[in-house]
This record gives structure tokens, sequence and C-alpha cells, in this order.
């Protein structure tokens, strides 16, 4: 099963990670907000799937990093 | 037909015009049958296919065809011929002449040969003396490519970067489009970012100053796409566009065109338009949330407030808190620089500050009028924006602005603050501005600019916190739009349904303002 990964496009800190791991995303649904400029940004899923989390609610994050990946 | 004194048919000079369509039809062999083979096998199309899809039908009228490497038997006949690898001429695109000249891959690899250098020099030059928009297909080199060559000369040469003046010369006289059709490496690389538009074609063509076998010898093993694919270049601002396949960069290259005046001397036409000015969109007053903390998307907006199905995204891929494009208002074809909160919340970054430098210079070149629909919470802050040298990039964009005199309006569509938040009009002379009633702004936002404002306070208090919390209060009440109105300083707070009508109206007023003429400063790369 191929696995996408799901990139940040923008620095931030993670502050809510809306869907639990294991559960199903269709494309473009909010895995995670991050909290970046006092705003909050949604990362939304490239692909339909299953959901990993590679990252925690407060975690800081970089542009490019992989916050989940989601198996199709 | 005429008798000569010797009784023989006078055929006049048909001997040599069978002599031309022979050189003629080598010259449309081009690398042979086996080097086009497998172009097609790489599934890329060759230049004079390009040439013919890109332009109107039947269009192209070539220069220069009978240059190339002649073959000559001992009597002097002409046995075989190799064609230059560039290809040039004129012809048009809607109607519109324009010049095109691209790189043969099947001779040479695109590479330059003796012929090469004073054909690209023409073609730069016809460009920029006969006014016309210049399409660039490149594909290979485009320079003085292998090293093989220094066995052929006996000597290596100093690089000089042919025709270079000329291609400087054509970024502040003639829009210039540059689609990367295969690898480019070298030169035809900078030829390809030396232009005001360029494409790459997403898996078949890649740009690089030098290709994986020169990287290789400094232990990064990598194949073309890895090292300069699509992906990379739309991200880092090297290119402006992504095409899906060859048909697609040809596509862009018209509707890019299609905005801008064939010169610095024309002006840009305005287009039939069935959309009326005063279409006022609903959902505009929903548009922005009203929770100060919630992002929105951007693009529907442009589709409400411009012509429909006018707007044109430049650099979609790379500095990415702004948006750039061109658009239509009643036709009239204007510069679009917007913010797109999901980026960072629209914060300028120094890639989205060179991007609005990009930009306003090149509306700036070709007299197109711009809007600017602003919600800028500032610079970017923090360590990787310093790092990145955010202001230097920062105050590139502002001078673009302040150098610019192109009519211009803005629309603030939420925040505005600080320098960055500043740079959505030039403040001397008219300022056509509004703002929507979601209107936020000031030299600091109040969350953080409290706590620098009152810091000797906060210290002092007994609790700081219940202190911090009751001066935000206090200050918030003060940061309604109507209050800056008051006091003159946005110039009018609008309903965001009317933004069409108003901006169409600043198109009306804007066109009769542009004038024709070479900009007071050059635009660079």
């Amino acid at each position: 099963m191929p696995r996408h990964p799901v990139e940040t496009e923008v620095a931030g800190s993670v502050w809510k990670l809306p869907v639990a791991e294991g559960e199903t995303v269709r494309e473009g649904d909010v895995v995670a907000i991050l909290e970046c400029m006092k705003m909050e940004i949604p990362v939304k899923s490239p692909k339909a799937g299953t959901l990993s989390i590679a990252t925690e609610e407060g975690a800081s994050v970089e542009e490019g990093d992989v916050i989940a990946h989601v198996e199709a | 037909m005429a008798e000569d004194a010797s009784g023989e048919e006078d055929a006049g000079w048909a001997p040599e015009i069978k002599e031309l369509r022979r050189r003629q039809e080598l010259a449309r062999r081009m690398g042979g049958p086996e080097k086009l083979k497998r172009q097609a096998d790489a599934g890329r199309l060759n230049l004079r296919e390009r040439i013919a899809r890109l332009l109107d039908d039947g269009s192209f009228d070539e220069i220069g065809g009978l240059a190339g490497r002649p073959t000559y038997d001992e009597t002097g006949e002409l046995v075989d011929f190799l064609p230059a690898n560039l290809i040039f001429g004129r012809g048009r695109i809607d109607g519109r002449p324009v010049a095109v000249a691209g790189d043969d891959f099947t001779v040479r690899g695109g590479a330059a040969d003796a012929s090469i250098w004073a054909k690209n020099i023409q073609a730069e030059t016809m460009a920029n003396q006969l006014r016309l928009p210049m399409i660039r297909l490149i594909e290979g080199t485009g320079g003085g490519g292998s090293v093989r060559t220094i066995e052929t000369t006996g000597y290596t040469y100093v690089p000089a970067n042919p025709a270079w003046d000329q291609v400087v010369e054509n970024l502040e006289t003639v829009p210039v489009v540059a689609l990367g059709l295969g690898p480019v490496a070298g030169l035809g690389a900078a030829r390809m970012a030396a232009s005001h538009y360029s494409v790459l074609v997403k898996g078949l063509s890649q740009m690089f100053v030098a290709g994986p076998p020169v990287v290789k010898r400094i232990g990064q093993d990598l194949d073309k796409e890895g090292l300069g694919g699509a992906k990379i270049h739309a991200r880092n601002g090297a290119v402006d566009a992504v095409a899906e396949s060859e048909e697609h960069a040809f596509e862009l290259a018209r509707r890019f065109l299609s905005y801008l005046p064939a010169s610095v001397d024309d002006l840009a036409e305005r287009a039939p338009c069935d959309d009326p000015a005063d279409r006022a969109e609903d959902r505009l007053i929903r548009a922005i949330p009203k929770d100060r903390r919630q992002v929105y998307e951007i693009r529907p907006i442009l589709d409400d407030v411009f012509d429909r199905g006018s707007f044109f995204e430049i650099g979609k891929a790379w500095g990415k808190s702004l948006v750039t494009g061109f658009a239509r208002l009643s036709g009239w074809p204007v510069a679009v620089i917007s913010s797109d909160p999901f980026h960072y919340g629209g914060a300028v970054t120094a890639d989205a500050a060179r991007k609005l430098e990009r930009h306003a210079d090149l509306a700036q070149t070709f007299h197109l009028p711009v809007v600017f629909l602003a919600d800028i919470p500032g610079f970017l802050v923090g360590l990787q924006a310093e790092k990145s040298g955010v202001i230097r990039h920062g105050v590139r964009a502002l001078s673009a602005l302040y150098q610019s005199d192109v009519p211009w309006c803005s629309v603030i569509l939420r925040k505005a603050f600080g320098v960055a938040g500043g740079a959505q009009v030039r403040h001397s002379g008219y300022r056509w501005r509004y703002a929507w009633p979601s209107g936020d702004w000031g030299s600091l936002p109040l969350e953080g600019g409290v706590e620098a404002a009152w810091k000797a306070d906060l210290q002092a208090a007994e609790d700081p916190e219940a202190m911090r919390a009751e001066i935000e209060a206090r200050l918030d009440r003060l940061r309604s739009p109507f209050r800056s109105a008051e006091a003159f300083s946005i110039e009018d707070v609008i309903d965001p349904r009317e933004t069409r009508a108003r901006l169409c109206a600043f198109a009306e007023a804007a066109a009769r303002l542009r004038r024709p003429g070479r900009s007071r400063h050059g635009l660079r790369p």
C-alpha cells in the first residue's frame, strides 16, 4: 500500500491533531492545525487513506516536516 | 519560356531555386531520423513540432533556415547538411506577431555550434528592434556545450555568454517567455531564468547550472529530476510555472502574453468582457472569518472580484504567503498581488518579498495597473526569518513599490501590521485604497505589542497576567476600522460585495493614465 507523507508548508507549533491515529481521512481533510503568526493554519491530507501521526501536540515543526502519513 | 542564343530553354534561376528547395528539405530533416526517433521515444516533441503547435496555424516565417554545417564532395557538390541547432523566426499567437527561437536537441544536443551564436543574437535582436514578444523554446545547454570542443579547436575559451546584452535589453523592452522542454543546463538555464515568465514541464524537463555527472564529482549522486526537476525550481522561484505537458506549456505562454502589450512602447489591450462591473457576490460578506485566528481561501475571493475566469496565477509554488498574477477588470488587464493567509497567516517571508518585487517590476515594465488585496500581519518573525534575510528582501520589495509609478489600488481585507503591512500602497501621492470592515491594523499587533509597550508596568504589577488582559481589552475596544476612518487613516471602509465595482472603476480610470515607454529602471530577473 502506498504511504503518502503529509508535509507542512509552514513552520510553527502543532496546536491540535483533530484526527486520531489509525482513523480514515479523505483527501483535503484537516489532519493537523498549526499555530503560526498567532493564526491557526490547517494542514490538509493530500490523499485519502488511513492516518498515522508522526508528531504530537505542542511540537515545533519546520517547513517541509512530515507530520503524518496516509496509507491509501 | 524564353530561349537563349544557343536555342535552349532559358530556365532563369530555376536550378538555383531547385537547389534552395533541396537545402530547405535537408534542413527539415533536423538531426536525422535516428535522433528524431530518440527525441520522440523520450516523449518529447521535436522543435519544428513545437513551433507549429505554439503558433497560430501556418504562421511561422523562418529566418536563417539555410544555416548549418555542409559536407561537400570533391566536385563541390553538397552531399550532406546538418542544420544549425537554433531555429528562429516570426509567427503569430492569437493573431498578434511574436518572435520565437528554439534549440534543436536533435542537433548536437542543442549545444552551440559556429552558426548558432549569430542566429541566437539575431533572434534576440529581432525581437528587440521589431518590438515583438520573445518566446524561447529551450532544451540542452545552448552554450559551448561539450568539453570535446576543446580537442576540435585546440584551445579553451574564456566564457562570454553570447547575446547577453540583447537578453538583458529585452527584459526591459519586450515580454520574454522561456519554456524549458527537456533537460536544460548552463547557458540554457540562464536563458530560462533571464525571462519574465518561465515554465518547466513536470517529469519532462529539468534545469540546472550543471547536470548529474558534474554534481556526482562533488559527491551528490542524483538523477536529473532529483537535481533540477520542476518541483525544485517551482518552489525556489527559479521558474514561474509548472506545466503538465508541452501543450500545456504552450497554452500557459499564450495566456501569459495575452495580458501584455507587444513591447514597452505599446499598451495592453482591453479584452471583450460580458461580466458586469456591478456584479456583487453575496458570499464576500462572509469571506473573512470573524475569529482573527481563522484563515480563509483567497483564490475564490479573486474569482469573485475580477472578471470571471480571468485570474492567471504566476509563481504559485513559491513565496506562497503572497499570490501574484494577472487578471482583468471590465476587460482591462491588471497585475494582481494578494495575501494568502494559509501560509504564515499572510506574513511576508523573504521569498514572498522577492516575489512581490519581481511582480511589481513586471507590472511597472509593461504599464499594468496593480491591484493589491492585502492581509499582512507583518514580516515573518523568528530566527529562521531573520536568517533568511527577510528585511533585506523586504526593503527591496518596498523599493520596487516606491520606484513604480503605475496606477495602484489596494484593498485591505484584514490585517496590515508593521513595515510589511505598510507595503500595500505607495503612501506618497494619491492613495486609491479601501478596507473591508474586517480591517485590523497597527504598528504591532496587540498580542505581544502590549508586553513590549508596558514592559516595566507589567514587571511591577502584582498580577501581570491580569494587567495584560485588562490593557488588551481596553485597546481592543479602540480597534474598530471605523475609528481609523474617522481619523481618515483609512480612506474608506466598503461593503466587500461592492469591491468589484470599485476595482472596475479603478481599472477604467487607470487605463487612461498608462504611458508607453521604457521604465526609468530596468527589470532584473
